[in-house]
């Protein structure tokens, strides 16, 4: 009998149901976005690499919203989703508390900073050694203090002020509050960041992962996206 | 009827066998002994793996130093209170350990309980190898102190009142009589601590953060890697799999060397004191 309620379990998290909600597995940095556009999916939320890594060990996803296209891409060729598409671009920021005595970028080299960065390998960990390599300013790297796995570490870490920086997306920045303040970075310094989303090869309700693609492509998913500080490809 | 019986009890056992050994056959199945060992070769490897040595065995000398005595109090004195201490001893274990995380950073963030004090000292543990070492802390003593606890009550109080009666203080009767008789269940419960010290992951990534060579230990390293190289994140749990598993086996064979090593001077403690 247990091991009937067990099996109901597995099924009930597979989505076997005709009418199950569709899962999503979506980067960290789209909590807020992805939800107010449709509040009705159920959110797997991660870093990129490592909802990537879960769809290749065969968890059970409909659709796979990464924050670069690389991760896509990658799984495209494992034939594990279908042609990733572009639907929304972000900017770097760096955050620090409100009350930080740091008024500018270059402050971030003063010695005995504790700056929170992603990890090498994490999307928002890559993209701020590609603007810090860009600013010439790779020595502020000496003063990471954690590599954070997804961008969710790395303002938790500010706002509770126990780092005196990190590096995020700009998207993140309202959510966080009143309890940060943003330094700015020169445009020249910001790379490309392009967020992809695929339908999962194996996916069991094709058709509505589709439809919610299509629909995050369309107008109601553009304006979900810019009100969430997102650019628009 | 007691056949059948005996069939339920075996069947049971193998089942949970089954179940507990699966995954960690499964990560051996994946990982060839060469990966493994190839890992040695793995600079982040052996800097996570010497991380959470360090810290482990940093943390296991506070908790022995302290644990120990607080455990005989908790052992042998009756008072008010006794109930809550052995309470709020057991709490860490079923704690969260993300909520482990959260109070260690309430009490000695930068913005916590002591956070004003430190700065005033100078001292800031959000982190660093310290603040890995009060993250282990908190959730491994609990494992100690109830070992540790159980080790003391087990201890013949009549044995500890004829050492009193033949003159020892309470400090010597401590040191020569119920340090002895217990050293076989301080070491199981040093060794279980110690083990579960390795694995910490939740409380060390809040409160520690994640920084090679300083505060990434093995947990938190294979979760690094997972977003990397899964290849790589298996090997490294295999390799932490194997030293926690020759931490615990150390625990089964520990009883029988220290009864044989222990047993002696405890016997002979009470004759050199007459």
């Amino acid at each position: 009998m247990l091991l009937g309620a067990l099996a109901a379990l597995a099924a009930g998290c597979g989505g076997a149901g005709g009418d199950a909600r569709l899962t999503v597995f979506a980067a960290a940095s789209l909590a807020e976005a992805l939800p107010a556009f449709e509040p009705d999916a159920t959110y797997q939320l991660g870093g990129s690499a490592s909802l990537a890594t879960q769809i290749r060990e065969g968890a059970a996803a409909d659709v796979f919203a990464a924050a670069s296209v690389e991760h896509a891409r990658a799984l495209r060729e494992e034939g594990l989703v279908e042609e990733p598409r572009v639907f929304a671009t972000n900017r770097l920021a760096v955050i620090v508390p409100s009350v930080s005595e740091l008024a500018s970028v270059a402050d971030l080299a003063r010695p005995g900073v504790k700056l929170v960065v992603g990890a090498e390998g994490v999307p928002v960990g890559d993209y701020a050694r590609a603007a810090l390599a860009a600013l010439g300013a790779s020595d502020v790297l000496d003063n990471v203090v954690s590599e954070e796995d997804d961008v969710g570490g790395i303002v938790a870490k500010v706002v509770l002020g126990e780092a005196d920086a990190g590096i995020v997306y700009v998207t993140n920045v309202a959510p966080a509050g009143a309890a940060v303040r943003v330094l700015e970075l020169p445009p020249a310094a910001q790379p490309a960041i392009e967020y992809a989303v695929a339908v999962v090869t194996d996916s069991d309700s094709r058709e509505a992962a589709e439809a919610f693609v299509d629909r995050l492509l369309g107008p109601e998913g553009r304006a979900a996206l810019e009100a969430a500080g997102f650019g628009l490809p | 009827m007691s056949r059948r019986f005996d069939a339920v009890l075996v069947a049971a056992c193998a089942l949970a066998l089954a179940f507990l050994a699966l995954p960690l056959a499964a990560v051996f199945l994946r990982v060839s002994p060469v990966e493994l060992f190839a890992q040695l070769g793995n600079p982040a490897a052996v800097d996570a793996l010497l991380v959470s040595l360090k810290t482990s065995l940093i943390a296991s000398g506070l908790v022995l130093c302290v644990g120990t005595p607080a455990a005989y109090l908790l052992a042998t004195r009756r008072f008010r209170g006794r109930a809550v201490a052995l309470t709020l001893i057991e709490l860490p274990l079923v704690l969260p350990p993300a909520v482990a995380g959260i109070a260690l950073l309430a009490a000695f963030g930068r913005r916590g309980l002591l956070g004003g004090t430190l700065d005033a000292l100078g001292v800031s543990i959000p982190f660093t190898q310290a603040a890995v070492v009060l993250a282990v802390v908190l959730v491994a003593s609990p494992f100690y102190l109830r070992a540790a606890i159980a080790a003391f009550e087990s201890v013949d109080t009549g044995l500890l009142e004829a050492s009193r009666t033949l003159g020892a203080s309470p400090a010597r009767t401590f040191r020569r009589v119920a340090l002895p008789l217990a050293a076989p269940g301080l070491g199981a419960g040093a060794t279980l601590a110690f083990a579960r010290g390795l694995g910490e992951f939740g409380a060390t990534i809040m409160f520690a953060g994640s920084l090679q060579g300083r505060t990434q230990t093995l947990p938190l390293m294979i979760y690094a890697q997972l977003d990397r190289d899964f290849d790589v994140a298996l090997a490294v749990g295999a390799l932490l799999v194997l030293v926690s598993l020759a931490v615990l086996l150390a625990v089964k064979l520990l009883p029988s060397w220290t009864r044989f090593t222990s047993i002696s001077p405890s016997r002979s403690a009470p004759s050199t004191s007459l």
